[in-house]
């Protein structure tokens, strides 16, 4: 369980894509400046592990990638973050079509107050008028993507809240597989997870880096190390140091990231 | 206690003996404290074991000439004694439906705007002005009503609506006769006006039960507004909502004063709602200065227990009801 999940060593850079960007960007709660100045690229099928103590602005960033952040008054980014070359925070932007193609699993699990099958088939029903038989075989194929169709397949009426910890997070995650979006955002999902299920997530968040473009917040660093190919250290609203998973681990080139990683603050 | 116990012992004796008299002091302290709450909380039963006790009481002489024929009849006749509560049961339920009927709308509509789309600088004063409305003594209400909006609603309401419906089936009955002012859908529209701010302001409390992380999650796979709240927040708080509005029912059914002023006093069940009638309150309000027999003063006592039953039976289903959303938020 150690590397051996993520780490045939990462293509070099310049290959890859860039799915999202974000380009000088700054986040305001009211009058705090939460995010200063930050850029970051998240490549495509790759995972970036965004770490650093809490207060550092991770999830504030995470929640800029969909938007989330505007269902909030006084909250507001400036700068450019680009999805696919184009900008979403441009106000015009359709929100709920970016938040499909921007899906976000969060810190603890939220089944919605609805049966398993409904959980996935609700999200689908958003954007598909599918029949009977089409829904049946896309709830199966996200269940089975999240890890979980085995456990569940069997009581598929059940309420999801019903099911564990561990179960309710991997239907989050099929949840949000089952509307197909293009980049997935993980908001430390295994925060509230027992070991053994953390385990299971995690192999899978390292399995769908096939199919999409994965960011993933965490306070684990042994996390980081097993789940993402690039890694990003924030502080205090500041992005200090992106580079290679390996290399942030082995040699970052800060002083704060050295200090952060071996635990001397933070 | 154990702490102090145990840290007792390594003191020095005469230190420790002190140490005790101490607590002994404090533990009488606690009892005469113990003893004194639970007097209060025990005196609460015996006032509500006394109200009951005398309601009965109070209308078993009623109860003995009447029989259940008390709950069905129609009469009310004091010079012969003859009394009958079914225009009073019927008024009392009938005008609480109307109230319901336009309150339930309008109060989650408010809640839904208060807690999911409106502006923050919007919330408080909406909020404040909502609540004042509930703030307002019922008599008031009940002098509004009968000089302001009875005379409107008698000149310009609802002549058009008796003409409206002068050709619809069953509903030309509903809206029929001359247009009072006062009756039975006044005093709907007065009680609704009175619990409207009861009915926003709870299910504002319960629609704020519902997890931001739930909400943000549903908003998350794309879901608009409107499809968070019908898709989540209400699934999510439904029994809760039932119970803010039985709650509310529980309010509108004893409602005295506002509806003695508008509903007209009369004894009979008539088809349209238009016309007047009477509720249990208002008629026991109206007419115990005046009941000088035994029986006329029993039967308005048995009202009194009629009332007493009904309210207490949805007051509960709607405590329970309540009671499962709180276990629910607290999962």
């Amino acid at each position: 369980m150690t590397n051996a999940l993520s780490q045939e060593a990462p293509a070099s850079r310049d290959k890859l894509a860039e799915k999202m960007s974000v380009r000088n960007l700054d986040f305001f709660y009211g009058e705090t400046r939460a995010l200063k100045s930050v850029s970051v690229p998240l490549y495509a099928n790759q995972a970036t592990a965004f770490i650093g103590p809490s207060g550092c602005g991770k999830s504030t960033l995470l929640r800029v990638l969909n938007r989330m952040y505007d269902l909030y008054p006084r909250q507001r980014a400036e700068g450019e973050v680009l999805l696919d070359g184009e900008n979403i925070l441009n106000p015009k932007q359709d929100i709920n079509a970016l938040r499909a193609r921007v899906g976000m699993v969060f810190q603890k699990p939220t089944p919605f107050p609805m049966s398993i099958y409904d959980n996935i088939a609700f999200g689908v029903r958003l954007y598909e008028k599918l029949g009977k038989a089409d829904m049946d075989e896309r709830v199966e194929k996200a269940l089975r993507g999240a890890a979980i169709w085995d456990e569940v397949k069997d009581k598929l009426n059940a309420s999801g809240l019903s099911l564990s910890g561990g179960q309710q997070q991997r239907l989050c995650i099929a949840r949000t597989v089952a509307i197909q979006p293009e980049v997935i955002l993980f908001d430390e999902p295994c925060s509230a997870l027992d070991p053994i299920s953390t385990a299971k997530v995690e192999e899978l968040i390292d399995e769908m880096r096939r199919d999409y473009t994965i960011a993933i917040v965490t306070h684990n660093m042994q996390q980081a190390v097993r789940v993402s190919q690039y890694t990003a250290f924030m502080y205090l609203g500041e992005m200090v140091e992106f580079d290679d998973t390996d290399k942030i681990f082995t040699a970052p080139k800060e002083r704060r990231t050295q200090d952060y990683i071996t635990g001397r603050f933070g | 206690m154990a702490e102090a116990a145990l840290s007792s012992v390594a003191k020095p004796a005469a230190q420790g003996d002190s140490r005790l008299k101490v607590l002994r002091r404090f533990e009488l302290g606690d009892q005469a404290f113990h003893i004194l709450t639970k007097t209060c909380a025990v005196a609460v039963l015996l006032l509500l074991g006394g109200v009951i006790f005398s309601l009965i009481h109070g209308s078993i002489p009623a109860l003995e000439k009447f029989g259940f024929g008390f709950l069905t009849s129609q009469a009310w006749n004091p010079v012969t004694e003859n009394f009958g509560a079914a225009p009073a049961i019927y008024g009392t339920l009938i005008t609480s439906i109307i109230a319901l009927a336009i309150a339930v709308p309008l109060g989650l509509g408010i809640a839904v705007f208060l807690t999911e789309l409106c502006p923050y600088a919007l919330r408080r004063p909406i909020g404040i002005a909502v609540e004042l409305l509930a703030g307002i003594p019922s008599i008031i209400y009940g002098i509004w009503g009968m000089f302001v909006l009875a005379p409107f609603l008698q000149e310009h309401v609802q002549p058009a609506i008796i003409a409206i419906f002068a050709n619809v089936p069953l509903l030309n009955q509903l809206f029929s006769g001359p247009p009072y002012g006062i009756g039975i859908a006044t005093a709907g529209l007065i009680l609704s006006i009175m619990i409207l701010p009861l009915i926003s302001s709870i299910s504002r409390d319960v629609f704020e039960t519902v997890p931001t992380v739930l909400k943000e999650s549903a908003f998350g796979i794309g879901c608009t507004r409107w499809e968070v709240i019908r898709n989540i927040v209400a699934p999510y708080t439904g029994v809760g909502l039932v119970g803010g509005i039985m709650l509310a029912l529980g309010r509108a059914l004893g409602e005295t004063m506002a509806v003695t002023f508008v509903i007209g006093n009369a004894h009979k069940i008539a088809p349209s709602i238009l016309g007047p009638g009477t509720t249990i309150s208002a008629t026991i309000a109206n007419e115990f200065t005046e009941a000088d027999g035994a029986i006329y003063t029993s039967s308005l006592i048995t009202l009194g227990l009629l009332l007493f039953i009904i309210t207490f039976i949805v007051l509960s289903i709607s405590r329970l009801l309540l009671m499962r959303i709180e276990s629910q938020g607290a999962r």
